[in-house]
């Protein structure tokens, strides 16, 4: 757990994350600084971003995810965004949104199965 | 399927105490008209019987009215529910149990289908009655009196029930209109995490909004990997239904699914070419079984074709 109290759980070399509750400033940042820190740690090479927790998506959490995705990629680790629910889509959408470059899966499962064919690809 | 009732009713036309008060006041009905009607009672129920029956002459007289009433236990159930009903109208009180009790009698005529016109036809035949009783045993002064008390209390009343007739229709439109999006977007499931959702007829923005949820919320509780759509029976590809079907593409991968768009002709291909419309980011087949055979690579399926001897 870290100070963002989003806790980064590794499944062999995968990293997993849920996200609940509000994103704030100060929670966003330290949550990626936590998640960069144990990908630097465990040398995981996927990270599983899980917001089915997640009733809104605004712009800024948006860019977060985006954002965090970026980072991770940077060190070497490849992100899919998993659970999101259809009005979160569907609002995203209907604000030009499509948060590019970020992959994503239906659940856990087809995001282990997704990092699968990254890590091959 | 009807799950309304006059409750409901009360709700959708906001009959609170404030609506009340603020009809009340526009009618005029004040508590010396309720008082004045309330003194009416006797007279009321020594004329009820003969009122009554002349009501219910005129609606058996009468051929298309006549079809409503045509089982005779009916009519006197009806004539006991119309007693009470023209008693009501000398209770002296105008609070929400009467209207309530006034959305009830043009609930229960709206719903066997009485056409608000016989409704206002039959209520002008119980005013001249009423009328010709009240000359019968007042003066001249206190029957104008008291035929204006009542004609507040019967406009206010008519009025109730016009507002049922209103609220029934717009229950059944809204009704209609939920079957007809229903149907609008049939999604299939065609195998194993895969859905189908073959469109017919025009898109407009509002059925592209309602395609868009009802196919989000299919993948997501079907957990799908693949969606195809079918647009084969689109009649008008243009643009804007060209966009509409990239935002549902672009909302389906936000969950983590495909989208796969199949039915495409020869004409559709030109115009989405010719008007720059960049659909590159979508898979897609021109026929549909293309797209299915795709649909199943995506899934880790293959459809193997066996040779007979």
């Amino acid at each position: 757990m870290s100070a963002s109290g989003i806790p980064v759980i590794r499944i062999r070399n995968t990293l997993l994350s849920a996200i609940q509750g509000d994103l704030s400033d100060q929670v966003a940042e330290a949550f990626q600084q936590h998640l960069l820190t144990r990908i630097e740690a465990t040398g995981a090479s996927g990270v599983l971003l899980d917001i089915s927790a997640l009733e809104i998506v605004d712009t800024y959490v948006a860019r977060v995810l985006v954002d965090t995705a970026k980072m991770a990629r940077l060190m070497g680790a490849r992100t899919v965004l998993v659970g999101m629910r259809p009005e979160v889509a569907a609002t995203l959408i209907n604000m030009g949104n499509g948060l590019d470059g970020l992959e994503t899966a239906l659940n856990v499962d087809d995001g282990l199965d997704h990092l699968g064919t990254l890590r091959s690809g | 399927m009807r799950t309304g009732t006059h409750s409901d009713y009360m709700r959708t036309l906001k009959l609170d105490s404030d609506e009340l008060a603020s009809r009340r006041r526009f009618f005029g009905i004040e508590e010396a008209d309720l008082d004045r009607l309330r003194a009416l009672r006797p007279l009321a129920e020594r004329h009820m019987a003969s009122i009554i029956e002349g009501f219910y002459f005129l609606l058996l007289e009468h051929p298309r009215t006549r079809e409503f009433l045509n089982d005779p236990e009916l009519v006197e159930r009806l004539k006991g529910a119309q007693k009470r009903y023209f008693l009501g109208l000398f209770d002296g009180r105008c609070d929400l149990a009467y209207v309530e009790d006034r959305l009830r009698v043009g609930f229960i005529h709206e719903r066997v289908g009485l056409p608000l016109k016989w409704y206002l036809g039959a209520y002008n035949r119980y005013l001249e009655l009423t009328g010709k009783a009240l000359r019968e045993e007042l003066g001249p002064e206190a029957t104008t009196a008291a035929q204006l008390s009542l004609q507040k209390l019967v406009f206010f009343d008519t009025a109730l029930a016009v507002d049922t007739y209103v609220a029934a229709q717009i229950d059944t439109v809204a009704r209609h209109r939920a079957a007809v999006e229903e149907l609008s977007t049939p999604v299939i499931r065609v195998f194993d995490r895969v859905l189908l959702l073959p469109l017919v007829g025009t898109i407009d923005s509002a059925r592209a909004q309602s395609i868009m949820e009802t196919v989000l919320r299919r993948v997501s509780d079907q957990e799908a990997k693949v969606m195809i759509i079918d647009i084969a029976g689109v009649a008008v590809v243009d643009t804007q239904v060209a966009d509409h079907l990239l935002r549902a593409t672009a909302a389906v991968r936000l969950l983590g699914a495909a989208t796969i768009l199949t039915g495409i002709s020869p004409q559709v291909a030109r115009t989405v070419v010719e008007l720059g419309v960049d659909i590159s980011s979508m898979h897609t087949r021109s026929r549909l079984a293309d797209g299915i055979e795709l649909a199943l690579s995506l899934v880790g399926r293959k459809i193997n074709v066996e040779t007979r001897e």
